[in-house]
């Protein structure tokens, strides 16, 4: 009993009140894109936030050991529904979409997490020397690219960016020199002709789009001209509950995932926007924090991977409704419409409180056999 | 050792990946103040900027046309007025299968094929959630038929407007003027007036002076439009105003005397059908008098068929300047101008013989003959060169040089005084008096009875007609002005030329005697004009007006037998040759009126003040063609002038 309510107190509850906070956010954001209807999104996506709970508290009971252990087959495991989805995967434009029964879902979500756990794992074995030297570094890329690469072939640009830069988080806190970085940083440059030349034209559209978006302004820019406008009318405090103009009359795209975040500037204003932001730092510094009470490589570099990882999501989102990075398709956490990336938020948040509980875990704990 | 040692590198690679998460934490910090920027950007600084944005993508304003004003007579009988109708569009976004839905309409209206393409081409060529006007104008049976039947037609919708009617039509037309579609040239000068809806603007008439005052203003309606371009509400923002009423001068009741009784003449009115029907089968204008929507078959006395005389009726109030009648004949229905006009009907009137769109009453030039006769006769008495007393032998012509001018009484009037010349318009008389003056003495005395000068009514179109002098002969043929020119101008003829308006202007400050009246239609109510003083001395008035009432009342007076019973009449005739008379003609014997084309004989003008004593009303009658200013316009303007008597008293 004691030992249950010790462990209760250590769980990272300003963070868990933060997910609460925002996915109510979201059902009440939906509430609006329905022009206040809680069908079709909002109903399901409270559904999913207490699914999501659910399997959040599942998670967090499982022991760090068994995480560790399993990771790299849950990184094997995602590897292959990526693969798999390849041949019996839908979707419009792209196959990004796989069927289990009823529900559809969305691999390359989940496939994030089990990136983070692999590298984690992987370097929580590395010794320090291993660490300063260059090869070890060479398995932890190709665990990065070769999913970036399967979902880029989807195509899903967006995700796979996300997947690249949350691995390369990770990489980053685990410990790579800084000689390394600068010396990816200028092979990345390098690559970009070549990449750009790789990319579908209606990706390149985009890209260009976002430097000129009055080129198109009924095509790709159109998106992004709405959003600007929605935003930029909201002013200090918004339009009201339901009565952004630019969303209740559809002229903003996709408001009920992608410019989720637009609609509730137009609705709200500054201040609303604001107060998300501030919530979603809340989550990210408070998972940051936790992660210095971990006293295991494994338990730090997760918890800085998915900190990273929900960050990266939250930038790029509000960057790319606010015109400050072209419309790339990445939701907002917890708050845009999308099964599969609201419950990978609440498996991460339920990956975090694991760690959180096993804060007198030590590195060598993982290597000894089971009987301890 | 060796375990120590493996615990500090631990809690060294642990410090360092506590140090890169503070990197990652700072890095987050940073991006988040970026956003935290840009939003402050967005939404505070550029704001505005985007308000708009979004106030016109949720907004399309649509201006709603006003009613415009009304036109009353004196009485506050309607001139011009407006009708509600309504008008078909069909939305094509809306309406899914445009063809089909037009298909459908026109098994309930009347929708040719030739429209219906028309339609759908118009549809194409515009956004989908701009409306195609399928009927301007739809009728009562048509509305409700089509009320009934809108659920089975989407995208379908009416829209109230006005029409502009006028219930007087012909009566009123070069009055009231008309209202027709703007043209290329008002809406370079007037974009936003010219796109309303339906805009009308007076081309003519009162409608065009007055039309700044009639338009009114126009009204606003926000249609919220959703990004498919479907409206979704309307917001009434501001209403249409109606535009200011005009009341004018005009009295209704002898304004359609005035009309009809010029228009007879001295002819009988056909009312027989078989008669009509013989007129319009043999006489080519009756049948273009028809066409154009005149449908007076008239008598001559040699019974022959005729239409309906042409010329100009004016009755004015001598005091105030008021217009209580102003005629013009023929005359046009200006309701045909409101909606589209007919080719058809376009080309009737633009080719009617007899001009029915011209307003003869301002923009008909005539030379006046000798009603001109009262301007000479006051020139020559103020400058003194004659006296009421000074006689002037009429032997039937006068010779100057090698040329010989006649008198219309061929034995000659013998000796006869100002007034007696007046009285029985004696020609020669005024050749002579016309000389000793001279004709920049008469043309001083012209102007200030109001020849070849605005009227002031403010009627667009108005003709100036020409008052001559020694200069305007210098600029204008660039010639110097000989006596025999003056001789001429004499009688109202050669160079004079003046619009009836101008002649009732004239009649008007003779029979006023006081102030220079000036003619007004479009008068605020109880307004009274200051005019200037008329600065003609009494006794010289007095001898000319006696000259006018001689006309009348004198035993040879030439309009002896067309007094006004009870109030009496002071007037003069005149008669104007349209056409040279040779010598050959004038010794072969001089054919009558009657028996020459139409188009040959004289204009018949009278010009008349009632009551002879006190006087209060002047008229003026110019019937073209009509023969002899006394047998056919002076009992017109006695029948006008009794009626205008009967009406409104003296």
């Amino acid at each position: 009993m004691r030992v249950i309510l010790t462990r209760l107190v250590s769980l990272p509850w300003l963070t868990i009140a933060c997910v609460m906070i925002l996915s109510l956010v979201g059902s009440l954001a939906l509430f609006s894109a329905s022009q206040g209807s809680w069908s079709p999104w909002a109903e399901r996506h409270l559904i999913r936030a207490a699914f999501g709970t659910i399997l959040m508290i599942g998670i967090l009971l499982v022991p760090v050991r068994v995480i560790f252990k399993s990771s790299y087959l849950i990184y094997a495991g995602a590897l292959i529904v990526l693969i798999a989805l390849q041949a019996i995967g839908f979707g419009q434009g792209a196959t990004r979409w796989i069927a289990i029964g009823p529900l559809n879902f969305q691999p390359s979500e989940p496939a994030k997490l089990a990136v983070i756990l692999a590298l984690a794992r992987y370097f929580s074995a590395r010794t320090p020397e291993q660490l300063n030297s260059f090869l070890p570094y060479i398995p932890a890329f190709a665990i990065v690219a070769v999913p970036t690469a399967l979902v880029l072939i989807q195509p899903d640009l967006g995700t796979s960016l996300m997947l690249l830069m949350g691995g390369l988080i990770v990489i980053f806190c685990a410990g790579i020199p800084f000689r390394y970085v600068s010396a990816m940083f200028v092979v990345f440059m390098a690559a970009l002709p070549v990449l750009w030349t790789n990319l579908y034209e209606y990706q390149k559209q985009r890209v260009l789009t976002f430097f000129n978006p009055g080129d198109d302004l009924l095509g790709a820019g159109f998106q992004i001209m709405q959003s600007k406008i929605a935003l930029g009318s909201g002013g200090i405090f918004g339009k009201g509950f339901l009565m952004g103009s630019q969303s209740q009359l559809n002229y903003l795209p996709e408001k009920q995932t992608d410019f989720v975040f637009t609609m509730i500037g137009e609705e709200f204003g500054l201040i609303g926007n604001l107060a998300i932001l501030v919530v979603y730092f809340m989550i990210f510094f408070s998972i940051m924090r936790l992660s210095f009470r971990i006293q295991h490589r494994f338990g730090r570099l997760v918890c800085a991977g998915i900190s990273g990882m929900l960050f990266l999501y939250v930038f790029v989102n509000v960057a790319m409704v606010t015109g400050i990075v072209p419309v790339v398709g990445v939701p907002l956490p917890l708050i845009s419409y999308g099964g599969t990336a609201m419950l990978t938020v609440f498996i991460a948040l339920g990956l975090v409180n694991a760690m959180a509980l096993s804060n007198d875990v030590e590195d060598e704990d993982f290597f000894i056999s089971s009987s301890r | 050792m060796v375990i120590r040692n493996k615990r500090k590198l631990k809690k060294e690679l642990l410090q360092r990946m506590g140090r890169r998460n503070f990197v990652i934490a700072g890095g987050q910090s940073l991006l988040g103040l970026l956003l935290a920027g840009r939003l402050y950007q967005l939404q505070i600084s550029q704001n505005e900027g985007w308000r708009k944005l979004s106030d016109s993508n949720q907004f399309n304003s649509r201006s709603v046309t006003p009613a415009r004003g009304r036109i009353f007579d004196e009485q506050g009988r309607l001139l011009a007025g407006n009708t509600e109708t309504y008008s078909l569009s069909i939305t094509p976004l809306n309406s899914g299968n445009l063809k089909q839905t037009l298909v459908r309409l026109s098994m309930l209206i009347d929708l040719p094929d030739e429209e219906m393409i028309a339609i759908l081409k118009k549809a194409e060529s515009q956004p989908k959630f701009m409306p195609v006007t399928v009927k301007d104008e739809l009728t009562q049976r048509d509305l409700s038929r089509l009320a009934v039947r809108s659920p089975v037609l989407n995208g379908v919708s009416f829209s109230k407007r006005y029409r502009r009617i006028y219930p007087q039509a012909h009566l009123t037309g070069h009055i009231t003027g008309y209202v027709s579609p703007v043209t290329p040239k008002e809406r370079d000068n007037e974009p936003r007036w010219s796109r309303l809806p339906y805009i009308r603007t007076g081309k003519v008439g009162v409608e065009y002076a007055l039309e700044q005052n009639l338009r009114g203003a126009p009204g606003l309606d926000r249609i919220e439009i959703n990004a498919r371009g479907k409206a979704v509400r309307i917001i009434n923002d501001k209403k249409p105003q109606q535009g200011d009423d005009a009341k004018l001068t005009l009295n209704m009741e002898i304004q359609a005397y005035a009309y009809e009784r010029l228009r007879k003449g001295r002819n009988d009115i056909v009312t027989n059908t078989a008669d009509i029907q013989a007129a319009l089968t043999t006489n080519d204008e009756i049948r273009s008098h028809f066409a154009a929507g005149d449908n007076l078959v008239l008598k001559d006395e040699k019974e022959r068929f005729v239409p309906g005389e042409s010329g100009a009726a004016i009755v004015m109030d001598i005091r105030n300047g008021d217009v209580i009648s102003m005629v013009s004949a023929p005359s046009y229905d200006p309701n045909q101008f409101s909606e589209r006009l007919l080719t058809r009907d376009w080309k009737r009137l633009s080719s009617h013989p007899r001009t029915p769109l011209l307003n003869r009453a301002i923009s008909g030039l005539y030379a006046p003959g000798s009603t001109f006769k009262m301007v000479v006769a006051a020139a020559a008495l103020e400058a003194g060169v004659i006296t009421s007393s000074t006689r002037v032998k009429c032997e039937g012509h006068m010779e100057y040089g090698d040329r010989k001018f006649h008198c219309w009484f061929d034995d000659g009037h013998q000796l006869v005084n100002v007034k007696q010349a007046l009285e029985r318009s004696c020609d020669v008389f005024f050749y002579d008096i016309a000389l000793k003056v001279g004709i920049n003495r008469i043309h001083d005395m012209a102007k200030r009875l109001g020849l070849g000068l605005p009227s002031g009514l403010d009627l667009p179109f108005e003709k100036l007609g020409i008052m001559p002098n020694r200069d305007w002969k210098k600029e204008n043929r660039g010639t110097v002005w000989t006596p025999g020119e003056t001789i001429v101008a004499g009688i109202g003829q050669g160079f004079v030329l003046t619009t009836p308006m101008q002649l009732a202007v004239m009649t008007a400050r003779l029979a006023n005697g006081d102030k220079a009246v000036v003619p007004r239609l479009m008068a605020a109510e109880g307004q009274e004009t200051e005019f200037a003083p008329l600065n003609i001395s009494k006794s010289v008035l007095r001898i000319v007006k006696t000259g006018m009432e001689n006309v009348l009342n004198g035993v040879l007076g030439t309009a002896r037998r067309y007094d006004l019973d009870d109030y009496g009449l002071a007037g003069k005739t005149g008669t104007v040759q349209v056409k040279r008379i040779t010598k050959e003609q004038r010794e072969a014997g001089i054919i009558d009126n009657i028996d020459r084309p139409w188009k040959e004989r004289d204009h018949a003008l009278f010009v008349a003040y009632a009551p002879r004593k006190n006087p209060r009303y002047a008229a003026v009658v110019v019937v073209e063609h009509g023969g002899s200013g006394s047998s056919m316009a002076a009992p017109i303007a006695r029948d006008i002038l009794a009626q205008t008597i009967k009406v409104k008293g003296v």
